[in-house]
């Protein structure tokens, strides 16, 4: 079953760099599904399923820096974000979630 | 045009073209330190393509294959799709299905690219990760493409890369490079625009507002100016100056494909590049 239409969007292009988009599920007040995908570059790939799972339980309501925490707190020191990063990630769930 | 006015307009286009910015001597002298191989193959087809990729990144890797410079030629057109990218935000489906398209996903991030063959000119180069040692991601994709560069501007292209990874010129965008890191070796690899694209791209491609937003544009086809634009010569011609240049540049020498790398790339069609779950990872 296609439950895209249940799942908000919200998109922000880095200027300069390359755009995120955000697709958010939420029940309850609280994110229970999240989409991260782009043109951006990421290393290792793998590390995108992180930065996915790291919207996952976040309030509804969450600001753009309680979002971009969770997605920075979520990374190890060797992931390299080329043309976004876990602020332009936050500002586009932010966009999803408003 | 003929052949004798073609050759004088490329004498003065290359009298007018500008100096290539030099790269650190070190720097340019690294490429040296390998023996490259050159692979140009007949055309093949788009999962095939996707395959090789990652088997030859990985074979160079392992130390089994020297570092390469491989020409690709398409034998059908495709839509690929980068590593990260969602297929309903990129493409219409419907769309697609119209017009009998395939839809395939690439190792390596960055955006999505519409290959019409003979349309595009297409390369990938795979190397020991030492050759970029040093250098911040986003340079290393300069430091890549320079050979390209200086191959453009001797064909009278007034080309430039704009970071990160555009491979531009004064009349716009020619193409996109793209690039991802596996085991101590690099895959870096350029789709260039030779002609223009269909209409088809129009109605298949999502190019949405907020990504035109930066770049100030307000038509798709308007980003890339393709490559038949700004020099007469032919797609095959161009091709040979790219492959002159490396070889001047970096020294270079013909090889080919193994018969166990493609048979592999072909199991991986199977299992991986060719299945829905690949191409359709993200949906």
């Amino acid at each position: 079953m296609d439950d895209t239409d249940a799942m908000r969007k919200g998109e922000y292009k880095t200027p300069g760099g390359k755009l995120v988009v955000v697709n958010l599920q939420v029940e309850d007040g609280v994110v229970v599904k999240a989409e991260v995908s782009g043109d951006f570059f990421l290393e290792p790939a793998e590390a995108l399923e992180r930065i996915r799972d790291a919207l996952v339980g976040a309030s509804a309501d969450a600001s753009e820096e309680q979002l971009s925490a969770r997605v920075r707190d979520a990374l190890t020191d060797d992931v390299v974000m080329l043309g976004f990063s876990p602020e332009a990630v936050a500002t586009a769930a932010r966009r999803a979630l408003a | 045009m003929t052949p004798a006015d073609r050759d004088a307009k490329e004498a003065s286009a290359q009298a007018s073209a500008p100096t290539p910015k030099p790269l650190p001597a070190q720097l340019l002298e690294r490429w040296r330190d390998y023996r490259w191989e050159l692979v140009h193959e007949a055309p093949q087809a788009p999962f095939l393509h996707m395959a090789l990729d990652e088997v030859l990144l990985e074979r160079v890797a392992a130390g089994h294959r020297p570092p390469t410079l491989r020409i690709w030629e398409w034998n059908a057109g495709a839509i690929v799709l980068g590593r990260f990218q969602s297929v309903r935000n990129e493409v219409d489906e419907a769309a697609v299905k119209r017009h009998g398209l395939l839809i395939t996903r690439r190792i390596t991030g960055g955006g999505a690219m519409f290959v019409v063959p003979g349309n595009v000119i297409t390369y990938s180069v795979y190397v020991p990760e030492a050759l970029v040692k040093g250098m911040s991601f986003a340079d290393s994709y300069a430091f890549l493409d320079a050979w390209v560069v200086e191959a453009l501007q001797g064909l009278g292209v007034n080309a430039v890369y704009k970071p990160l990874n555009d491979l531009s010129s004064d009349q716009g965008k020619i193409g996109g490079a793209a690039q991802t890191r596996k085991l101590g070796a690099v895959l870096h690899h350029v789709t260039m625009a030779y002609d223009h694209n269909t209409s088809a791209m129009l109605e298949v491609l999502r190019i949405g507002k907020e990504k035109l937003s930066d770049k100030g544009t307000v038509s798709a086809d308007k980003r890339v100016t393709p490559l038949r634009q700004q020099t007469q010569l032919s797609r095959e011609r161009v091709t040979q100056a790219f492959i002159d240049t490396f070889r001047d540049r970096h020294g270079l020498s013909s090889g080919s494909l193994e018969s166990t790398e493609v048979a592999e790339a072909e199991r991986r069609v199977e299992q991986k590049f060719g299945t829905k779950a690949w191409v359709h990872l993200l949906p």
